[in-house]
């Protein structure tokens, strides 16, 4: 890993403040995507993803698949910052203009492998890639971002199955374990289970960690690649909503909510700000 | 000479194994069915078989992952159950990402007669030609599904084929083009009968009773529904005044619907009556012959209702 642990946190409050300067010019999704901002800058900066950025299609890269596409904010904010599209992309066309960088991902982006916006897809898509590249005999690694609330989608355990038995050692899911989905706590849908338990169960390896630690997440991160045996790893990474923003943290409504309230926006800038010194 | 003692399936999985023992990237996936020719291809092509299990919705994200790593994957499955269980993922993998997948789907309208409406494909044509970019194919005998082989080896994007069950005679034919996608099976000029799938067959059997009452009919099989090759159809019904769609899949969205949209788009003057499956009877069981007595699919009943169109025009 060639940065440290402190670079990839300072990564991720700086992108905390792009992604805040984009939601309230542009809109966009602002307490999911802070929930895994994380987790993304923890793949795409500490050289644990392979990738590269003007060659957004070179045959040996990982995959990365962000299944819950409603962090699709965050999303192009990393990928702009690590160099796929240029900024005036996010500033005229990100849901606006010709809408190139729409309110979910687009295969048609640069970077961006499908397209998802409808939860339940990413993990079939990537164990499909993945199951291509072991019949191949190539050395890829697909990681897939799922939302928890997403994980109540039965498809995500065809998927989880289907990943086991063919014994896709190269996929690895995170979920992001923030305990909110779309309108409400996952608790009051879901009810109160052990998520980690239920990924065991279906043969799968699990890592649990603090999903805004990125020494947590590079290690678990490292640790899943390493491929120690046959089975793929479902990564838990236990999130806040809204993380980094206190009137935003926990609360679901923010879901949907933009942030176009000068005041809202005021503090949010503010307490960003001070984090920074902290 | 074509085997016609082969279902349509099997015909196209033999076919289909032919290619894939000089192309590892063919991949067959199975959702958990098998048949005859099947067992063949486990046997003997084990690394290209998957067996995905009662599993839909990943069946087709997985086929899309692999498709876009370059393999070319065949999906065999109950017709009903690949179309409606994972019509998103049809969409939203299969189509936005436009991959070369074929869906061999087995059990077209009442081919599963007494299984009920949960085995009945009775709007596949509707639903499936919605979705952008996919192909419909709807064959009519062992030949034509055999034929549709390296039709879809040679697509760029999805192909489904709805494929009946059981054994079906060889229907004789001058021409088989996909650039055409219809064979013109009997010439005629009184009225024509545009068929699609098994309907075909029976549309032979209307026509030859027409023949008998001095009437001279057309029969057209229709059997590449999506896109349709408007230069042959124009071609194919030229002369008639009046024309009659029959087929064993709802009257919302069906062959009917496709050629009326296609007369009305191309400005054609021709009278079109569409025989097909009532709404109100859509979800039913029974024997097929019976099945086709109650909605009016039987020759007499066809023989009726088309003589009565021939006196309104």
């Amino acid at each position: 890993m060639l940065v440290t642990i402190e670079e990839l946190t300072a990564h991720s409050l700086r992108l905390r403040r792009e992604l805040v300067e984009i939601c309230a010019s542009k809109g966009g999704h602002l307490s999911t995507s802070l929930s895994c901002t994380d987790i993304l800058v923890s793949l795409y900066y500490s050289g644990i993803l392979k990738h590269n950025p003007s060659e957004p299609e070179y045959p040996d890269r990982d995959r990365f698949i962000l299944s819950k596409g409603h962090a699709e904010t965050m999303l192009y904010t990393v990928l702009c910052d690590r160099g796929y599209f240029p900024r005036s992309w996010i500033d005229n066309h990100y849901r606006s203009g010709d809408c190139r960088l729409g309110g979910h991902p687009d295969k048609r982006i640069p970077g961006v492998e499908v397209s998802t916006g409808s939860l339940g897809h990413g993990l079939g898509l990537g164990a499909g890639m993945m199951l291509a590249a072991k019949l191949d005999g190539l050395d890829q690694t697909c990681f897939v971002l799922l939302g928890d609330a997403e994980c109540t989608e039965g498809s995500v355990w065809e998927t989880a199955q289907f990943a086991a038995r063919h014994h896709l050692s190269n996929l690895i899911a995170i979920v992001d374990r923030n305990h909110i989905g779309a309108s409400d706590k996952t608790e009051h849908f879901t009810g109160l289970f052990d998520l980690e338990a239920k990924w065991k169960a279906f043969q799968w390896n699990t890592i649990s960690c603090n999903g805004h630690d990125c020494g947590q997440l590079v290690a678990a991160l490292m640790q899943a690649r390493e491929k120690g045996n046959c089975w793929p790893t479902a990564i838990i990474a236990e999130t806040t909503k809204g993380k980094g923003l206190s009137f935003v943290e926990n609360d679901p409504m923010w879901h949907v909510r933009q942030l176009n309230n000068p005041d809202d926006i005021e503090q949010a800038r503010r307490e960003l700000q001070e984090a920074n010194h902290a | 000479m074509p085997d016609s003692s082969l279902t349509m399936r099997d015909a196209f999985i033999s076919e289909l194994m032919q290619f894939a023992k000089d192309n590892k990237d063919i991949l067959f996936i199975s959702n958990d069915f098998g048949a005859p020719s099947l067992d063949r291809f486990r046997k003997e092509l084990s690394e290209q078989y998957i067996n995905a299990g009662i599993s839909e919705q990943n069946m087709l994200s997985a086929a899309t992952g692999l498709a876009m790593s370059g393999k070319r994957v065949f999906i065999y499955s109950i017709a009903s159950f690949i179309t409606t269980r994972s019509y998103e993922q049809m969409k939203l993998d299969i189509c936005i990402h436009k991959v070369p997948v074929t869906f061999i789907a087995v059990g077209a309208c009442y081919a599963y007669p007494q299984d009920g409406p949960t085995h009945h494909a009775t709007e596949d044509i509707a639903i499936m030609r919605a979705l952008s970019g996919m192909q419909v194919y709807s064959p009519s005998d062992a030949f034509s599904a055999q034929k549709l082989v390296t039709v879809s080896l040679g697509s760029e994007g999805p192909t489904y084929l709805r494929l009946d069950k059981g054994l079906w005679p060889h229907l004789e034919r001058t021409d088989y083009s996909d650039a055409n996608g219809l064979s013109v099976l009997k010439e005629g000029s009184d009225v024509g009968i545009i068929a699609t799938g098994i309907m075909c067959h029976r549309a032979m059997e209307v026509a030859e009773v027409l023949g008998k009452k001095g009437q001279s009919c057309r029969v057209i099989d229709l059997w590449k529904l999506k896109p349709l090759q408007t230069s042959a159809l124009t071609s194919a019904i030229s002369g008639l005044s009046m024309l009659v769609s029959l087929e064993e899949h709802c009257l919302n969205g069906g062959l009917g619907s496709l050629i009326a949209e296609f007369i009305l788009d191309n400005d054609i003057p021709i009278r079109l009556k569409r025989i097909g499956i009532p709404d109100e009877k859509l979800y039913t069981y029974g024997i097929r012959q019976t099945l086709h007595s109650e909605i009016g699919l039987d020759v007499e009943s066809l023989v009726q209702t088309i003589s009565s169109f021939m006196e309104t025009v």
